[in-house]
């Protein structure tokens, strides 16, 4: 047992402290916190106050022992974390008006939160820093609060190892390979890093000036790319898809997505798109056709084929994009009425 | 070792001081309440008077509080010296420290500027606490502290610099490092490369110990590890496993296959020089003189490199792969290493100095030291000094092998040595004779422990008077006398001193004496103008390690007597940077990094009786060891390397304690 602000807390054996106030919904807030990745103590926001320490202790990085006595938000740790955040916030260019992630920011919430202002100390980080070197992830270095997270995201989650901590010009600054911009280095740009910023350093360029976070309602959708049925996370504005994230607490990607599932949606939009039956006339060329009509055209064709030459002279492709249970039906349909296995999907995609 | 000539005594030392907060403990001798008001004057720590030659010193200010010495040193300058040192050590891996040290950095030096406002003083303050309060390592916990001792005792200067800035003449010096990294004779940056691990960057943490050390393999396995007993981690529970991480990085590029790359960094002048002995001073004098450009000759005694380190070291600690594989680094680097060369037999000293542009001298302790025991010069068959018993089964076979029960007498690691490689040859009894108790061994403990598992029998308190031979002159026993332990020595050991009439006949066949070594310099015979010690070794400048004939230099055994193999390494660091600057017609000076080196002695960086924090405690990680049953019999390495798991476990307990100092010259 531990005893957090006079609650009793049980914990496991390896549990930190923030796990163990997490588990009894005890509010200890984190910048560089990462689920699922090994807690770096690097951001000291989640310091705490533990009876017996003289020195406040990262509840991130500090296992929970038995008898620990621990208080989150004692004066002490208040007047820390607002000191911390006044650095942070004095470390780049937090002007919030100007920000992408104004009111989706957790920098912004906490200094609201600790009533910190960092604006009588002086800049000391870098001043409009961005790199634009391709057509997904924009990078504001002025924002940037080098918690890390996005190294975790890189290294623990998705394993590219592109991203890690460095040094330019004697201030911290998070590289991509060897100081390279992503486009010249190893990036996959699965967006990981995006996704686990916390504030406006990294932003997905296709989000940008399209309204308001507050405006955006949220959908959960099934990935339709491959087979693996990643959960997401549309971020719908103005009834249009803005952004693609990972389900933190949705199986199997718990989080994660790839490239495709992150940023490969503009063909909704397409209007090139097909929306209605084509049916090829004689000259070559595709005529606009309604469904009955399509329908009638391939039973017709698929009944002289297998007449002629047997139920394998067809086959049946279906969409991986389409749900589990229409292509549960269409293998069913090729099997059972039209007496073939020719059956396939282009989960290859 | 002092560097500094001119050095007061302690009173004048004292005397000379006005203000201090070192340690904790406030002088202020500004004023008579002050000074009434101040701590006892054997508080303030006793500093040298002078810094570098004709130049006093004047002011440090550092991680442990200001001591003023000179009342024209301006305190706001002063302080944003040291801030500008410590933002610039400040490793950007927790939040607050670089943040937080930059700010209070351009604050001091816009009030040196005379563009401060007196608000800043304020703002001063409330970051100098943010960042002790909140920072993760160190630099942060530490480092501004002095800042606040600064800002409470001299607000009016402050607010004079609010007014009229500061016009500052004098000369300031900065200095990062850390109670390991000082401890270590080769001044590895031991957090840095720590750290390194702990992120998983392995290649990086091998460079930058490389950047200093060449054999990394090879201490990794038999450093008498300095670093460790000044760990802070040991107040918590334990210190971190310094040296296993080192062979960890080192065997993992080894292992990966991958070839450190070398920062050469070519010396204008670059000349042809030859080194005496491939022994760690040798190779490590040649490593850093060829990342200058130069050309390198090695005369080598041996068959192989590695020096004592090769033959007196055996397999079960350290492979010959390991060394074999790290000189083949440094050959690769253009060095020639000429093997089963003997100077004063095949090649002359006389000639080495008429044909080279430099000679750096790097010859081992290769004798045994003798016992004064009777019987010791008689030819006995099974009388074995310990280093010609190691050299023997280095080079493939028993020295003795019709010998069934050896007794060794010491209680180093060449003792230890002996006796566990006598073990690895199936002997019926093997024991240790030492004088003292286990208590007083000189030998690394985890050798006393491994042995005694292994089967060693240890006979404390017992003196060797006599060998005892029979008719055919050989070993039968040896004569022993009980000794007790009375007065503390020199050595801060107490002092065996014999029991009367105890003596008595320990029955064995083979005696190996390995009490200690001594230089061999029969390669100076005869050889004009190179001035020895009564001790056997060569007389050199403490730092620049040039003898007194101008083109000769030497460090490692034939500098300082038996010594360690790091002490050994930095020698030829060192060693090399001189002649570097030798041959590039450089006068000798001593550097600042040497000068600080003199005065880190004087301020104490580790505080065994410092108490910490013990809510995060955690053990440190341990390494698999070969099984006692299985590694009696075999040469196999016994100690394995941690797994990268585990390696970057450990490497997450070092509490990164950098320390940052500037003194004002």
């Amino acid at each position: 047992m531990i005893e957090i602000n006079g609650k009793a807390c049980s914990f496991e054996k390896g549990d930190t402290v923030l796990d163990v106030a997490r588990a009894n919904d005890i509010d200890i807030p984190t910048l560089c916190h990462l689920k699922d990745t090994t807690p770096t103590g690097a951001c000291r926001i989640c310091l705490v106050e533990a009876d017996g320490a003289n020195n406040l202790i990262a509840s991130c990085d500090t296992p929970a022992c038995e008898g620990m006595k621990v208080q989150t938000h004692s004066e002490r740790v208040v007047a820390a974390r607002k000191g911390i955040l006044e650095l942070l916030l004095s470390s780049g260019d937090h002007y919030c008006l100007l920000c992408e992630s104004n009111g989706d920011c957790e920098l912004q919430d906490l200094s609201i939160e600790y009533k910190a202002d960092g604006r009588c100390l002086p800049e000391t980080g870098r001043k409009s820093s961005v790199e634009d070197s391709d057509a997904l992830i924009l990078r504001d270095f002025s924002k940037c609060i080098h918690c890390g997270r996005c190294v975790k995201a890189c290294n623990e989650i998705q394993m590219h190892d592109v991203l890690s901590f460095g040094h330019e010009e004697g201030s911290p600054k998070i590289f991509a390979g060897d100081n390279e911009t992503l486009r010249e280095s190893d990036c996959r740009f699965c967006g990981e890093c995006v996704q686990a910023c916390p504030t406006g350093a990294l932003l997905e360029k296709k989000a940008l000036g399209k309204g308001k976070v507050r405006d955006e309602q949220k959908v959960r959708t099934t990935c339709p790319y491959c087979g693996v049925g990643c959960q997401l996370w549309l971020h719908v504005r103005d009834d249009k898809i803005v952004k693609v994230t990972g389900v933190d607490e949705g199986l199997p990607n718990k989080g994660r997505t790839c490239v495709k599932g992150r940023f490969g949606y503009d063909f909704i939009y397409n209007k090139d798109r097909l929306t209605k039956p084509l049916i090829k006339q004689k000259n070559g060329e595709y005529k606009e056709a309604e469904w009955d009509e399509t329908l009638d055209l391939i039973a017709s064709k698929f009944q002289t084929f297998i007449e002629e030459s047997g139920a394998d002279s067809v086959a049946g492709i279906s969409c991986a994009r389409s749900i589990n249970e229409d292509n549960y039906q269409m293998q069913k349909l090729f099997r059972t009425v039209f007496r073939t296995n020719n059956i396939d999907h282009c989960a290859r995609t | 070792m002092d560097i500094i000539a001119k050095e007061g005594g302690k009173d004048s030392a004292i005397d000379s001081v006005i203000f201090s907060t070192w340690g904790g403990h406030k002088f202020d001798g500004r004023s008579a309440e002050g000074i009434e008001k101040s701590q006892k004057a054997e508080q303030i720590p006793f500093l040298p008077e002078y810094f570098k030659q004709n130049s006093p010193l004047k002011a440090l200010i550092g991680w442990d509080g200001i001591v003023l010495r000179d009342e024209n040193v301006n305190i706001v300058g002063l302080c944003n010296s040291y801030m500008k040192a410590l933002s610039e050590a400040s490793c950007g891996k927790c939040s607050p420290c670089p943040g937080g040290t930059r700010a209070m950095s351009k604050l001091l030096d816009r009030l040196c500027q005379g563009k401060g406002y007196k608000e800043d003083l304020f703002h001063l303050k409330t970051i100098a606490e943010t960042v002790m309060e909140t920072s993760r390592c160190g630099i942060g916990k530490q480092g501004p502290g002095a800042i606040l001792h600064a800002l409470d005792n001299f607000w009016e200067a402050f607010e004079d610099a609010v007014d009229n800035g500061v016009k500052d003449e004098t000369d300031y010096f900065s200095k990062r490092t850390a109670p390991c990294t000082e401890a270590c004779p080769i001044h590895l940056d031991i957090p840095g490369y720590v750290d390194h691990i702990r992120q998983g960057a392995f290649d990086k943490s091998l460079d930058l110990i490389r950047s200093r050390l060449p054999l990394p393999g090879v201490l990794g396995r038999t450093c008498f590890r300095p670093c460790e007993s000044n760990c802070r981690r040991a107040n918590m529970d334990e210190p971190i496993a310094i040296k296993a991480l080192k062979r960890f990085v080192a065997d993992e590029a080894l292992k990966k296959g991958r070839t450190p790359p070398h920062e050469m960094n070519i010396s204008e002048k670059t000349g042809h020089i030859a080194i005496i002995g491939a022994g760690p001073a040798g190779l490590s004098a040649a490593y850093h003189l060829a990342m200058r450009g130069h050309k390198v000759t090695m005369f080598e005694m041996l068959q192989e490199p590695g020096g004592m380190s090769a033959v007196g070291i055996p397999d079960y600690r350290l492979p010959r792969d390991v060394l074999r594989y790290e000189a083949q680094l440094i050959r690769d680097m253009g060095v020639t290493i000429n093997y089963g060369v003997r100077i004063g037999r095949d090649v002359l000293l006389t000639d080495l100095e008429r044909d080279y542009d430099a000679v750096f001298i790097s010859v081992g302790a290769q004798d045994s030291t003798p016992m004064r025991v009777e019987g010791e010069n008689e030819g006995y068959l099974g009388y074995i000094p310990g280093i010609r018993y190691l050299r023997g089964i280095n080079d493939g076979y028993d020295p003795y092998p019709e010998g069934r029960r050896v007794a060794v007498v010491g209680g180093g690691n060449v003792a230890f040595d002996c006796v566990r490689t006598a073990l690895r040859h199936d002997k019926d009894d093997v024991s240790i004779i030492y004088r003292r108790t286990r208590d007083e061994m000189p030998a690394d403990s985890m050798e006393i422990h491994e042995a005694e598992e292994e089967g060693a029998n240890y006979h404390f308190l017992t003196a060797p008077v006599r060998i005892v031979a029979d008719k055919h002159g050989r070993v039968t026993g040896l004569e022993c006398r009980k000794m007790e332990l009375g007065e503390p020595d020199a050595s801060g050991r107490r002092r065996p001193v014999p029991v009367e009439g105890s003596e008595f006949i320990f029955e064995c066949d083979t005696v190996v004496s390995a009490i200690g070594q001594r230089v061999d310099l029969s390669a100076l015979v005869k050889f004009e103008g190179v001035e020895t010690t009564d001790w056997n070794t060569i007389v050199v400048d403490p730092v620049t390690r040039q003898s007194t004939h101008p083109k000769l230099f030497a460090a490692g055994d034939c500098e300082l007597g038996p010594d360690s193999l790091i002490t050994a390494a930095a020698g030829g660091l060192r060693g090399a940077l001189s002649i570097d600057s030798f041959i590039n017609g450089k006068p000798l000076d001593y550097t600042t990094e040497d000068h600080f080196e003199a005065l880190m002695k004087h301020l104490k960086l580790y505080d065994e009786n410092e108490t910490m924090d013990q809510v995060a405690k955690k053990a440190r990680e341990s390494f698999e060891v070969l099984d006692v049953e299985k590694r009696k019999r075999s040469w196999d390495e016994v100690e394995k390397s941690f797994t990268r798991a585990e390696a970057m476990a450990e490497a997450k307990r070092c509490l990164h304690c950098y320390r940052v100092a500037t003194v004002a010259v």
